[in-house]
């Protein structure tokens, strides 16, 4: 459960220790797996954007990877063709290009927010976009975009080039840290309080006053936005950028990780991430294998422990103090319950 | 540029049996579970492969074959759709819908890793039966048999599940519980058992829709994503459940496919997430949406 109130201290304390963690990684271990704590940084971010959409605004998105891929062409295209633009500048177009689109979807699928239905709405927007993609020369069609340059950061006083080393992957950890402190910071705002009220109970809080449609527009909007920055972040990292980044199967990891993780918790989706990536290289040598794992796992949390990794950690934790274990517990989103066998007859027989 | 309508509506109806014969099992689940099985197109995967690797064993390429073996497909995936239903489907009861898209798309992610595991990563292409490999021609208009063949399969698929839903005493059932599972388990339905049975039914005809497209596809890991979002779209156009709103929804969507990629051969396919955007908004209940299953 994202908490009323969740202490600075200790977020920042958390933030500042895994970025330690993530910056001392390459001294240790060789650079395939650097390049895949790279990839896992931004996955955090992914995660972290989708699980204040799922936990704190309630929308299930089925669409992510048009954001994600948005920000990733947005950037490539960029770096290709306009090498003289800032690259942090580059990233908040990226970060544009993210919330916007999902400005414009939103506008049209939050008519509908009740699970499955806003689900597959975010679902055929994004194939739209992947189809769009896919078929646009200046896009470079299927095969995508190759060969993006690593950027230099100038400012007046001198020049970082990013290329050599394991510079980038430091660059993709700080960056994807300060999205993530942005993201805990809205979540504790009036903002955040405001989506929570919404998403538990969307008619009460219209009669409070808040413009029920609106907040979930922001919301979409600041999901699309830092999902962008993810996107903008992988580009460079891969060097190459294709219309598979805006396939639905990408749309589904977001969600994976937090599920996996604990939409309940904020750090929830980052230990998915990481549990994913471990699960992802710990197979990677079995073909079928990879799958047949990832999908067990998944099935087994959703089936037997709802809260994910991190949820069961809280409450293992929390157990010695039943009162506040009480609070904390059930912190899921209440979304509408479209899909459950008709709960008083539907049991087993 | 559409001059040639005959090919185009041929095409649209081809289009759209093939999807309705994936989207009838997806329709029939989510009527009674008010599940969206995301794993429903790995099903269809499985028995594609089953079917495949049964005709080749049997190393017959006759018509007779070509259905036994689809039958046989959709009997093991019927068998499958059970053990789905014990082991997955009663334990979302409890689970925020949320969870339940993703538990079925996890069990999606399970049945790509078994079909990679038994069946390996390549790209396998099934030969339609001997039978239907020729072509009738009529003026302009170029039909292939096996088109045909899933033309006709798709509306005698539909004809048998109306027969089954609407005038038989199993329908009926079927379709009392999926209003009011409550009530049906008061008036003395075993509700559990008639779950079992449709789910299995469900499963079967996405092994039965495997084997007949077998030859329609390459024969990948990829086969599970092809169809189901276009099932996704169909059943949801359709409206909750209604197989026959599905199959208007798949006529429907047919057309939109055939006659956009006429009309934008640069862009194939996008019309298609057009039209379910705007259906949805128009129409979010679906063509057929009472809530009913029929």
């Amino acid at each position: 459960m994202t908490r009323d109130r969740s202490p600075a201290p200790a977020f920042l304390l958390t933030l500042a220790l895994l970025v330690g963690c993530a910056l001392a990684l390459p001294a240790f271990v060789n650079r395939g797996v650097v390049f895949m704590a790279g990839i896992v940084a931004i996955n955090v971010v992914l995660g972290l954007s989708y699980n204040f959409l799922f936990s704190t605004a309630g929308l299930l998105s089925f669409g992510q990877a048009a954001f994600s891929a948005a920000g990733a062409y947005a950037t490539a295209l960029l770096l290709l063709n306009a090498p003289t633009v800032p690259f942090l500048l580059v990233l908040l177009i990226s970060a544009l290009v993210g919330a916007v689109l999902a400005v414009l979807i939103g506008v049209i699928a939050l008519r509908r927010t009740e699970g499955v239905y806003f689900a597959i709405l975010t679902l055929a927007f994004s194939e739209l976009v992947h189809a769009v993609i896919a078929k646009t020369r200046f896009f470079g069609r299927n095969d995508g975009l190759t060969g993006i340059p690593r950027p230099t950061l100038s400012y007046g006083f001198g020049a970082i080039d990013l290329g050599p080393g394991d510079r980038y992957y430091a660059f993709v950890v700080v960056a994807a840290a300060l999205v993530t402190a942005v993201l805990w910071w809205i979540t504790q705002s009036r903002l955040g309080r405001s989506l929570r009220a919404v998403r538990l109970d969307p008619m009460r809080a219209a009669f409070l006053g808040i413009d029920v449609r609106r907040r979930r527009l922001q919301a979409f909007a600041i999901a699309g936005a830092a999902t962008g920055i993810a996107g903008g972040l992988g580009a460079p990292l891969t060097s190459l950028v294709s219309p598979d980044l805006a396939h639905w199967a990408e749309s589904t990891k977001p969600i994976l990780f937090t599920l996996l993780g604990g939409a309940g918790t904020f750090w929830g989706p980052a230990v998915g991430a990481l549990v994913y990536a471990a699960v992802e290289y710990g197979t990677r040598s079995l073909a079928g294998a990879s799958d047949l794992i990832t999908g067990g796992l998944l099935l087994g949390v959703v089936l037997a422990v709802p809260g994910g990794i991190l949820g069961v950690a809280v409450r293992l934790l929390r157990r010695r103090d039943p009162a506040r274990s009480r609070a904390a517990e059930r912190g899921e989103p209440a979304a509408p319950a479209v899909a459950t066998r008709a709960a008083p007859a539907g049991g087993a027989s | 540029m559409l001059a040639d309508w005959p090919s185009l509506l041929f095409n649209a109806l081809g289009w759209g049996m093939a999807t309705f014969l994936v989207a009838a099992g997806l329709t029939l689940v989510f009527g009674i579970l008010h599940v969206l099985n995301f794993s429903h197109g790995g099903f269809f995967m499985i028995g594609a492969y089953l079917a495949f690797t049964i005709s080749a064993a049997v190393g017959s390429t006759s018509l007779i074959a070509f259905l036994g073996a689809s039958l046989a497909a959709a009997l093991v995936v019927g068998l499958l759709g059970l053990v789905v239903d014990r082991a997955v489907f009663r334990r979302l009861a409890q689970v925020d819908g949320a969870y339940v898209l993703v538990a079925t798309y996890a069990l999606l992610l399970v049945c790509n890793g078994a079909v990679k595991l038994i069946w390996g990563l390549n790209v396998q292409s099934a030969q339609p039966p001997a039978a239907l490999f020729e072509v009738t021609v009529l003026g302009d208009l170029v039909m292939p048999h096996y088109a045909m063949f899933v033309i006709a399969a798709g509306i005698v698929v539909y004809l048998a599940l109306e027969w089954l839903l609407n005038l038989t005493a199993a329908g009926k059932l079927i379709r009392a519980i999926a209003a009011d599972p409550w009530m049906a388990q008061l008036l003395g339905v075993n509700v559990g058992l008639v779950y079992s049975a449709t789910v299995a039914l469900g499963f079967a005809l996405a092994g039965l829709a495997g084997g007949f497209l077998v030859a329609n596809q390459s024969l990948s890991p990829d086969l599970a994503g092809i169809f189901i979002i276009q099932a996704f779209g169909v059943v949801i156009i359709g409206g909750m459940g209604s197989i026959r709103g599905a199959f208007l929804a798949s006529l429907l969507l047919g057309l939109v496919d055939s006659f956009g990629t006429a009309l934008l051969p640069d862009m194939p396919g996008i019309l298609f997430f057009v039209a379910l955007a705007v259906l949805l908004l128009v129409r979010p209940q679906g063509l057929l949406g009472s809530g009913r299953l029929a």
